[in-house]
């Protein structure tokens, strides 16, 4: 530590860069980052100057600041865009900004940093041997938003025993998330759910608007069974199915005039 | 300085109309020095062989780029040679000596540390004559903000001999006299006086003052930062200061227009020299004539008539015209109802309107409020942002804007509120931006929330309540989850999100006395309802030693353990602003020579143990705007606590191995904001609470009963089956009818509070109170007006790591019959936030 203590205060930009070097060699990136940050101006202009930048920002990733090595990252890539180094300085930010990607219930901020970092990335060095590693990266961060979306727009379904207002809620919820991601998995239990909470939104409705908002039911099915012809939730489906046609039987006994299911989206 | 030219021995030229691309042949650096060429080639992002327009974009990027390191003072860019297609450049660059450090001369330690904050001097930076300009400029005005406004800054160079191509600054600065406003002057041009027969004679009588127009001393007192010295306003810095000056010059006009004269216009202003130290202000107004409003129509109005519109605006024919006032009424009252809130309550998202001066005649204006009502938005999606440790659902199930709903503003509104209720985000940060796809009919609300501090942790040693030292380790959590427990990753420093609290506690001091007690809540128990769940557990022992009447030590103690389990639930009925409680507790008492401890109660004596089971019920109504620091909405509580009723069975039960009684507790609390800002506020409380038996020959234990008085902490002796109620300007439990405590209370408080400061990680404020009260030992003697009084003030502190702390001095009125020193000035201090 003596020694540490040393070397920062000493004057001498050579023995400081070598002793940097060896404390990275030694894995004391703490150490070795402070000795570089001293050195970072005095080395502007020199040949040590673009490693010492780049061993930088690697000081700062493996001591898990993933912002500050981020940026550093970025830094890099600007101010050496020739680097031999600047195509993994580029897949090291992007990997450092998803480190940053929090639990799927949290602000996803980072995450889209991350992605966009990633597309970046992908688009510049299209034959990069990370690319594999940051494809991977790319699918897990987007699943994650996938994920939140999903939660979010269930989470209107859940609160529909508190209040019958979320009903209406949950379907435009669960509809948005079907706009948002059409090719997500758990589009069959959207589609599930929303009938669900349609089927409810109907039958807590005014007498008036049932009919129509039952038809709704109905024409959701019809969608979900083409979709879905094996679903696991198709049993349940089918009874709310029944018993929407069922309402709306009875409800056209009460007012005959009112007469074809027309399918009204 | 940049140029890209022919080189002195190059043969050909360039032609700057015609951009022909080149293949870099070579590229060279020369004039430097110091640094390294092949590091100032990289850094150019040029490479041999790479494709360019000359002249184009690649080179004056290289440029940049060179410049951009700060290294350098001029690059200078050459074609040394052109051969076909190749060229060759040549980089010649200029250093710069680079700054090694820098020194002030002239400004204290303070002022210089300040400054250093301000200026961008970088050591290793390279000393250009733009950068010694703008360090001049923003060290001058640094001095002149300060009222030094003929500070001189100069800057002296000397190399550096300890670096090689270095230079130290000596920043140098006179800051000469500190000048102050001398004298202010505001002359008014033509103060016109009312006009006969306009419609200001109507109401002239009441305006008498400003029929005069306003003396000089109003004027002046606008002008909030630009103010005069006189030797007897000691408080006033005089201060001149530009920018505040432009300011109050606005606030000026701001005034006028207020009032209702809406032409006044400053028509000049000077500042000239009175001496080294002093300058003087001369401002000339012209104030216009004051103006009244006329006819209002409304145009453009299909959902609400002309009578509806005009009973919400609320001005009439002959109001003073104020067009601040007006447009508050139009777009955002925070104290009442306005035009636009009608409509955008109701979904009507594009509604506009725009108030239109039809005609102004003499000193009357007719306005036509031109609407423009457009059709109905609903909410489409609800986004949040900025939740770094709170979970999305317990955000999500707080708001009341749901997809599908019209969209209105007043459920963003109590949102807002809703959110700022959790304590989890900074109240003043929350943000709900409403995007309107004006395509198809909708609006996305993007709500953005910016998460703070508020786990609360107390290490205390304190001394007091006949016990000596006592220690205190609590925790509370308040955005607990135990769902996150299990993963050790999620730990940060304590897994946190999910909206539930813990909060543990442990009180000790060695033998004598011992306290823990650990208590859970989640909130929305199963994630479907607004119903909370509360287990708690807890244990506490007391020793007492004590000299009975024959001076031999008596030895006692009490040991209660206590579980509760309590269910809550926010209600829809009658408003969605009352909640529900039940709970099921059961404490066990075991005990020896009760009466050392229920002092005065001699019975006390025959109680070993006992078992209390009792069942809580309690309905309240909150509708409080901040926890911190309340500013309007009421609270309102009734507690009820009942014990089977074992003597209605059994004649010859025991009277405390099941105890039995019931009790009553009833509060109420009032928020008034009584100024303009809504700072001042008033609080009114009404507490009570009484406690019965079921049958006439019962008898009241000493558990669970009440002792008044001093800060309501229980400072005496302690007993955790007593609710210890604050009544300042007394002493400690000093209002309480026997030893064991009072069976009826009563407690009126009005306090009037004011905050110093609304920091949220600091709130402070300042309070003034009258409040009286008493405790009665049994129902023959109720009066509920027969009171203690006490007047005083006192301050609190909330810290978010903290929790509320503050003292009052009170001063109580009435002396306490047989405790003649209980009364009179009396010092308390407050810890946690007190219900009663």
């Amino acid at each position: 530590c003596g020694q540490y203590n040393k070397i920062l205060k000493s004057d001498d930009v050579d023995k400081k860069y070598a002793a940097a070097l060896s404390y990275y060699e030694k894995e004391e990136y703490e150490k070795a980052g402070a000795l570089l940050e001293d050195l970072m101006p005095l080395l502007k202009g020199r040949s040590e100057y673009e490693r010492a930048n780049f061993l930088y920002a690697y000081t700062k990733y493996h001591q898990q600041l993933y912002l500050e090595s981020s940026f550093h990252f970025i830094s890099f890539g600007q101010t050496f865009p020739r680097s031999q180094f600047a195509e993994e300085a580029a897949f090291m930010n992007a990997k450092s900004l998803s480190n940053e990607s929090p639990s799927v219930n949290l602000d996803q901020q980072s995450t889209a940093q991350a992605m966009s970092a990633l597309q970046e990335f992908m688009r510049r060095y299209p034959q990069s041997k990370y690319m594999a590693d940051a494809n991977k990266i790319y699918d897990e961060l987007s699943r994650k938003i996938e994920v939140k979306a999903f939660d979010s727009a269930k989470q209107y379904y859940k609160l529909t025993n508190y209040d019958p207002q979320y009903y209406k809620a949950a379907v435009v919820a669960l509809e948005n998330f079907r706009k948002s991601f059409p090719s997500s998995v758990y589009n069959e239990e959207a589609a599930y759910l929303r009938i669900d909470a349609q089927y409810n939104y109907a039958r807590e409705s005014i007498e008036s608007k049932q009919r129509e908002r039952y038809l709704e039911v109905i024409s959701m099915y019809q969608t979900y069974v083409d979709a879905y012809p094996n679903s696991k939730f198709l049993r349940d489906a089918e009874r709310l199915y029944s018993l929407s046609r069922e309402a709306v039987e009875k409800l056209g006994k009460n007012q005959p005039a009112a007469a074809t299911a027309t399918n009204n989206q | 300085q940049i140029r890209l030219g022919v080189g002195s021995n190059a043969a050909t030229s360039v032609d700057y109309a015609n951009p022909k691309k080149y293949e870099i042949g070579g590229i060279t650096v020369s004039g430097a020095k110091f640094l390294d060429p092949t590091t100032l080639v990289s850094l150019t992002g040029l490479k041999v062989g790479d494709e360019i327009d000359v002249p184009g974009d690649a080179i004056s990027s290289a440029i940049q780029k060179l410049w951009d390191q700060g290294i350098l003072g001029g690059v200078d860019v050459r074609a040394t040679k052109i051969e076909g297609n190749k060229i060759f450049l040549d980089f010649f660059l200029t250093e710069r000596p680079r700054l090694s450090r820098f020194d002030f001369t002239g400004a204290t330690k303070a002022q210089a540390e300040d400054l250093q904050k301000q200026i961008s001097l970088n050591k290793g930076r390279v000393v250009t004559d733009a950068l010694l300009n703008s360090t001049r400029t923003t060290v001058q005005k640094f001095f002149q903000d300060k009222g030094y406004l003929n500070a001189q800054v100069v800057i002296r160079q000397t190399p550096d001999s300890v670096i090689a191509n270095s230079v130290a600054l000596d920043i140098r600065v006179d800051k000469g006299e500190k000048v102050r406003i001398g004298e202010l002057d505001i002359e008014r041009l033509n103060p016109v006086n009312e006009v006969k027969g306009g419609l200001g004679s109507l109401i002239s009588g009441i305006w008498k003052e400003e029929e005069e127009g306003f003396s000089e001393t109003k004027l002046k007192r606008q002008l909030k930062k630009t103010k005069e010295k006189k030797f007897y306003k000691v408080f006033t810095g005089a201060k001149f200061n530009r920018t505040e000056y432009e300011a109050d010059k606005k606030l000026l006009i701001d005034f006028y227009n207020k009032e209702g004269y809406r032409d006044a216009v400053i028509v000049s202003d000077s500042i000239y020299k009175m001496s080294e130290d002093r300058i003087g202000i001369k401002i000339v107004v012209d104030e216009g004539r004051r103006y009244y409003y006329r006819n209002i129509t409304w145009s453009g109005n299909y959902l609400y008539d002309d009578a509806m519109l005009a009973r919400v605006l609320g001005l009439e024919k002959g109001d003073v015209y104020n067009r601040e006032e007006l447009d508050k009424r139009l777009n955002y009252n925070p104290s009442g109802n306005d035009i636009t809130s009608l409509y955008m309550d109701d979904g009507y998202l594009f509604f506009q309107i725009e108030p239109v001066e039809v005609a102004v005649e003499g000193d009357s204006i007719d306005i036509e409020m031109r609407l423009s009502e457009g059709s109905q938005a609903t909410v489409n999606s609800i986004t949040v942002a900025g939740n770094t440790k709170t979970s999305d659902h317990v955000i999500l199930r707080e708001l009341r804007t749901l997809p599908g709903q019209n969209f209105s503003r007043s459920a963003l509104i109590r949102s807002q509120r809703e959110l700022s209720n959790l304590g989890y985000f900074d109240p003043e940060k929350i943000g709900m931006e409403p995007v309107p796809n004006p395509e198809n009919g909708t609006v996305d609300i993007r709500y953005t929330v910016e998460e703070r501090p508020n786990d609360q942790i107390t290490l205390s040693g304190g001394w007091g309540g006949g016990l000596g030292a006592v220690g205190t380790v609590g925790l509370v959590l308040n955005n607990f989850s135990l769902r996150k427990a299990t993963n050790f990753k999620e730990w940060r420093p304590v897994p946190s999100g999910d909206g539930q609290r813990l909060a543990l506690n442990i009180q000790a001091n060695g033998k004598r006395y011992q306290s823990y007690s650990l208590s859970f809540t989640e909130p929305w128990l199963g994630g479907r309802r607004p119903n909370s769940l509360t287990v708690s557990l807890s244990k506490s022992i007391q020793r007492f030693n004590q000299r009975d009447e024959f001076s031999q030590i008596q030895e006692s103690f009490i040991d209660i353990s206590g579980a509760s389990v309590n269910l809550g639930r926010r209600l829809r009925w009658p408003d969605d602003y009352f909640t529900l409680s039940n709970s099921l507790s059961y404490f066990r008492y075991n005990m020896s020579n009760g009466s050392t401890i229920f002092r005065g109660y001699a019975e006390a004596d025959k109680i070993r143990d006992a078992n209390n089971v009792s069942f809580i019920t309690s309905f309240a109504r909150s509708s409080i705007d901040n926890p911190t620091y309340t500013r309007s909405g009421s609270s309102i509580g009734l507690n009820v606590t009942f014990t089977p009723p074992y003597s209605l069975f059994k004649s010859t039960v025991n009277n405390f191995q099941w105890i039995e009684f019931h009790k009553w507790m009833f509060d109420a609390s009032w928020f008034h904001s009584l100024s303009g800002n809504g700072k001042l506020v008033l609080n009114t409380r009404a507490h009570f609470g009484f406690i019965g038996t079921y049958s006439s020959k019962g008898e009241i234990g000493p558990f669970e009963r009440f002792k008044l008085g001093g800060s309501g902490l229980g400072g005496g002796s302690f007993i955790v089956a007593t609710d210890y109620i604050g009544l300042r300007g007394y002493e400690d439990e000093s209002i309480t009818p026997n030893g064991a405590g009072g069976i009826a209370f009563n407690k009126y408080v009005a306090e009037l509070r004011y905050p110093v400061s609304l920091n949220p990680a600091a709130t402070v404020f300042v309070l003034g109170f009258a409040e009286a009260g008493n405790n009665f030992g049994n129902y023959r003697e109720y009066d509920p007006f027969k009171l203690y009084r006490s007047v005083g003030v006192g301050a609190r502190v909330f810290m978010a790591a903290f929790g509320l702390l503050g003292f009052d001095y009170g001063w109580g009125l009435d002396t306490v019959p047989g405790l003649p020193g209980a009364n009179g000035g009396q010092f308390h201090f407050i810890i946690g936030q007190q219900i009663r």
